[in-house]
């Protein structure tokens, strides 16, 4: 059984179908990419999973539960964690404490309690942010940036973790390490899934990959069948375009 | 029926009003993203001005109106947006609601220098057609209101097609939205704004003219006020509906006349005779709760310019131990009214205190603080006097205190609890709403509440004769009725309190209240239970804001039911709070001190000089000390918009480099300490140590800095622009690329200085 499911989700902003019966799963331990162009929907059901918006039908299944009508913090507290498109860090707070606060949040309903000042040396050496940590988190590039939010969201050591975009802002080599990152994360047993617009990323870490566009899912399948999938090259590169 | 037929026409004259005042708020929110407190004070001052021309002056009536309506209420608006609003952009929720709070106190206290100056003076405006009127179901409705009902109809239309079927409005609208993109698709933002704001400005004075005439003689805050009671209207409305607004005007004249319908005008129910002027604040604090908010909204990073360091636990403790050292100091060589002066200062000081946490460290809003002051007050009088009415005590005790601060951290959270979904501005509005509702129906009451619990008969007194007394604090042997020991009480209380707020910003807890005025959503995604942490906040903020009332109420040992709770001066402290530094425990000393300064200690001054130079009278007292009570402490508030981090920020920011120089800064304290002791012993006078330490301030670091110019390097370079801004604020120039190769060290430098040299 997925880790995650998201059953007929549908939501509507005023006329416009953000999303339209969608059906997606992720699975523990693996990578599921989420892509599509922009506007396509994907941030629209990171919100709906995380419950900072609520679908007008369809459910969202955790681990065997039903959380649509959870409010997001007590998801949170069942094991998700998300990164965002824009940047929502704490911006009165440095590197260090961004995370930190993250572990102190999560240490008053998490058993067993994990120090949050000793998890947050783990977590920053894993994200290779120790040179960074005294700083003012607003003066740090954005790919750093992002994996501050990454950082904050494994404090709360999560079952699934939903990255929107982590790799933008970071050039080939961090990319690079980034993605040997997410697959360590994977092989301790994490769920993840993955937006992102870098297709090569999402090529070498997803093992599985759902397509989206117009808030419709058009394509699901193995990095090389959505590779080779007519609709998907449609969709991203037009339909008179030659492939 | 003929008298409800009757009351309803009356109801949409009464509305019509509204609709005008609160249209023209919406037009200023939805085209420039600021809620314009200052609407009201608009209204008033252009209320002022039609009368000036038309009953001072005698011009006639059309004259004045175009010249009132088309050409100096927009006119202000002009000014506001060119000269204050502005200044605004990039700025957080909470500054952006304070400047116009001090736009506000500015345009009212302008008013009272240039009108009433010299005290009470009757200005009654008269109604358009003087007492003409027509008879409607058997009631009088004067011309006045008939063109008041026609005004709202056209105004509501008009905006309504210039809002939404004008290529003008929708550029007001885009400039909410995304000015940059404005911008570069050929739109002219600023052009845009100085036309809503004038439009909105010119609807307030239209509004002003028309609602004057009900007052009988004016006053200028209960006609501010009277603009306020149709916020309710802008607020049903979400502050962009023009059609929904108008709706809500009509609601809300009709339940005003349908009241004094059933109640004959309040007299019916004696005990609710104020509940006719709370009904605007119950219908406002109504639509916040009931209307449908935004989902938790997110912060993207470096959105504001609003920064706060946090000073380290040693630090505080240093700091706190200087100002109490400082005090004692201080009021060794001060006079009994200055002594007074400064204990006011501090008593708002610990009031402040409340803000800090509240708004600075968690973002919220409590624009009611002297609302909880009075609910103090009211605990601690009946614990420590009795029902009697006579004082029973000598002492006001450590369980009155205690009780006082439960019972206001209680109120703050049923409060809080319907009103946690709000933030920001809405937030405001709900608490100025429940403190007029106390105003009105708490604190002006002046019969005892009687009732009985399990057949034990109670009586709660409020305000039942018209003000209440508080005994000053009697502990461990010290009696504090002395103000200087109460004054140094005060301060020892400030210190402690604010260490305490520092340990706690300092704690897991401080970095959760952070994180969720950064980013709610981002909390709520991390297992964060946001509701509950505000309600703790706004609990504890609430206690704090009822131990600085209740140290306030006894500095003044009586006070009046009419004094500083009709909610005008929870506005001010608000603004103070924030232009001091609303991030800071020293913003909240400096609020106080510049309150009891601007407002009482600069006038007797200027009084002082007045009578020493009788020639010179004017000048001093009505000139300078009038302009600096009425209006100084808003010109304060309007700076904000140029440092919105505080005078605290400023302050620091100006004295810390010193810190490079340890033997410098430590002759200067230590002089400074020397002449305080040569003061205190008479042998300089008390205003030579004054003027020698202010000046000191002033000419002692840059003296430093001139001295050791290689380690203030920084320091001289920084007011230069920021080069992210350049090209983006103002056109990209040669200096700019001159001053990027330089700092890059570049080649280009050094080729642009070698073509200068050939």
């Amino acid at each position: 059984m997925p880790l995650l499911e998201c059953q007929h989700l549908n939501v509507a902003f005023g006329g416009a179908k953000a999303l339209n019966n969608v059906d997606v799963t992720a699975d523990s331990g693996a990578i599921t990419g989420l892509i599509g162009p922009n506007g396509a929907g994907k941030t629209t059901l990171f919100n709906c999973v995380t419950g900072l918006l609520h679908p007008s039908s369809g459910v969202v299944v955790l681990d065997g539960r039903d959380i649509t009508r959870l409010p997001p913090f007590k998801r949170s507290r069942l094991g998700i964690a998300r990164t965002f498109q824009r940047l929502e860090l704490f911006s009165s707070l440095t590197v260090r404490d961004n995370i930190r606060v993250a572990g102190e949040i999560a240490s008053r309903w998490q058993r067993p309690r994990v120090d949050p000042r000793r998890e947050t040396e783990r977590v920053l050496d894993l994200l290779a942010l120790g040179h960074l940590a005294d700083r003012d988190v607003t003066e740090i590039p954005t790919g750093m940036a992002r994996r501050v939010e990454v950082g904050r969201a494994l404090m709360t050591r999560p079952k699934i973790l939903l990255l929107d975009e982590p790799a933008s802002g970071q050039d080939e080599a961090e990319t690079e390490e980034f993605g040997d990152l997410l697959l360590q994360l994977c092989a301790d047993g994490i769920a993840i899934l993955l937006v992102e617009h870098d297709v090569s990323l999402v090529m070498k870490v997803c093992s599985y990959v759902h397509v989206l566009d117009f808030g419709s899912t058009i394509a699901r399948g193995t990095p090389n069948e959505i590779q080779a999938n007519p609709v998907v090259l449609d969709a991203y590169l037009g339909a008179d375009q030659e492939p | 029926m003929q008298d409800f037929l009757a009351y309803t026409v009356l109801g949409i004259c009464l509305g019509s009003v509204y609709a005008i005042a609160a249209t023209g708020l919406v037009v200023t929110y939805s085209t420039s993203g600021v809620f314009n407190v200052a609407h009201g004070a608009v209204a008033t001052i252009s209320a002022l001005v039609y009368w000036q021309l038309r009953q001072g002056w005698h011009l006639s009536t059309p004259l004045a109106i175009v010249l009132t309506i088309c050409v100096f209420a927009p006119a202000v608006g002009i000014f506001l947006e060119l000269v204050v609003m502005r200044g605004l952009r990039d700025t957080s929720e909470v500054t952006r609601l304070v400047i116009p709070i001090a736009v506000l106190l500015a345009i009212n206290g302008l008013a009272t220098w240039v009108w009433f100056r010299d005290g009470s003076r009757a200005i009654v405006p008269k109604k358009f057609f003087g007492e003409q009127h027509l008879q409607v179901l058997g009631q009088a409705v004067y011309y006045h209101q008939v063109i008041g009902v026609g005004l709202a109809m056209a105004t509501a239309g008009g905006l309504y097609v210039l809002l939404y079927r004008s290529r003008l409005g929708v550029t007001m609208r885009a400039t909410v939205d995304d000015r940059r993109l404005l911008m570069l698709n050929g739109g002219r933002p600023d052009r845009a704004s100085l036309g809503s704001w004038a439009i909105g400005a010119g609807l307030a004075g239209l509004a002003g003219v028309l609602l004057a005439p009900q007052q009988g003689a004016l006053q200028i805050f209960a006609l501010t006020l009277l603009v306020f009671d149709a916020y309710p209207a802008a607020v049903g409305g979400r502050l962009r509906s023009v059609p929904i607004t108008f709706v809500g005007a009509m609601v809300l004249g009709l339940t005003r006349q349908y009241f004094d319908w059933v109640s004959h005008a309040g007299q019916s129910w004696l005990a609710l005779r104020n509940l006719r002027n709370a009904i605007p604040a119950i219908l406002l604090f109504a639509a916040l709760l009931f209307l449908p908010q935004g989902r938790l909204r997110g912060a993207v990073v470096a959105r504001t310019r609003e920064r706060f360091t946090v000073p380290t636990m040693k630090q505080a403790v240093a700091w706190g131990g200087v100002l109490i050292a400082a005090m004692a100091m201080l009021q060794a060589l001060m006079k009994g009214a200055a002594v007074i002066s400064l204990a006011n200062g501090m008593a708002l000081s610990l009031m402040a205190l409340s803000l800090v946490l509240l708004t600075g460290y968690a973002g919220e809003i409590n624009l009611a603080v002297y609302t909880f002051a009075g609910v103090a007050l009211i605990v601690a009088w009946q614990l420590d006097v009795g029902p009697t009415g006579l004082a029973t005590r000598a002492s006001l005790s450590v369980t009155a205190i205690l009780a006082a601060m439960l019972v206001c951290a209680v109120v703050g959270g049923l409060i809080a609890l319907p009103a946690l979904r709000l933030r920001g501005l809405y937030l405001g509005l709900a608490t100025f709403a429940f403190g007029t509702i106390v105003y009105q129906l708490v604190i002006l009451q002046t019969k005892p509440l009687r009732g009985s619990i399990f057949g034990h008969q109670f009586t709660i007194n409020l305000f039942t004769t018209g003000s209440l007394t508080v005994p000053r604090p009697h502990w461990f042997g010290i009696d504090f009725r002395d103000q200087r020991a109460f004054l140094m009480l005060m301060t020892v209380m400030f210190v402690l309190i604010g260490l305490a707020l520092v340990g706690i910003r300092r704690s897991a807890y401080g970095r959760m209240i952070i994180a969720m005025k950064d980013s709610p959503a981002a909390c709520a995604t991390l297992g964060l239970n946001i509701m509950r942490l505000k309600l703790g906040v706004f609990m504890l903020s609430s206690a704090l804001a009822g131990l600085g009332g209740l140290m306030w109420a006894a500095q003044q040992r009586t006070l009046a039911n009419n004094n500083n709770f009709d909610g005008f001066a929870s506005l001010l402290l608000f603004m103070i709070a924030v232009v001091g530094g609303i991030g800071y425990i020293s913003g909240a000393l400096l609020a106080g001190i510049f309150l009891s300064v601007l407002s009482v200690v600069m006038p007797n001054i200027f009084i002082k000089l007045g009578s020493d130079y009788p020639s010179l009278h004017w000048f001093f007292v009505t000139g300078i000390g009038n302009f600096t009570k009425f209006v100084g402490p808003a010109l304060i508030g309007i700076r904000l918009g140029k440092n919105p981090s505080g005078i605290a920020q400023q302050v620091m920011d100006g004295f810390r480099p010193l810190k490079r120089v340890p033997l410098g800064t430590a002759a200067w304290a230590s002089s400074i300490v020397v002449l305080w002791f040569l003061s205190w012993r008479g042998a300089i006078g008390h205003w030579t140590f004054a003027l020698v330490v202010i000046g000191s301030v002033f000419i002692v670091p840059r003296v430093l800095m001139g001295m050791f110019p290689e380690r203030f390097e920084d320091v001289a370079n920084a007011g230069q622009e920021d080069p992210d801004l350049i090209g983006l604020a103002r056109p990209f120039q040669r200096h700019d690329r001159d001053r990027f190769d330089r700092e890059l060290a570049l080649p280009g430098h050094d080729r642009s200085r070698s073509d200068a040299t050939s």
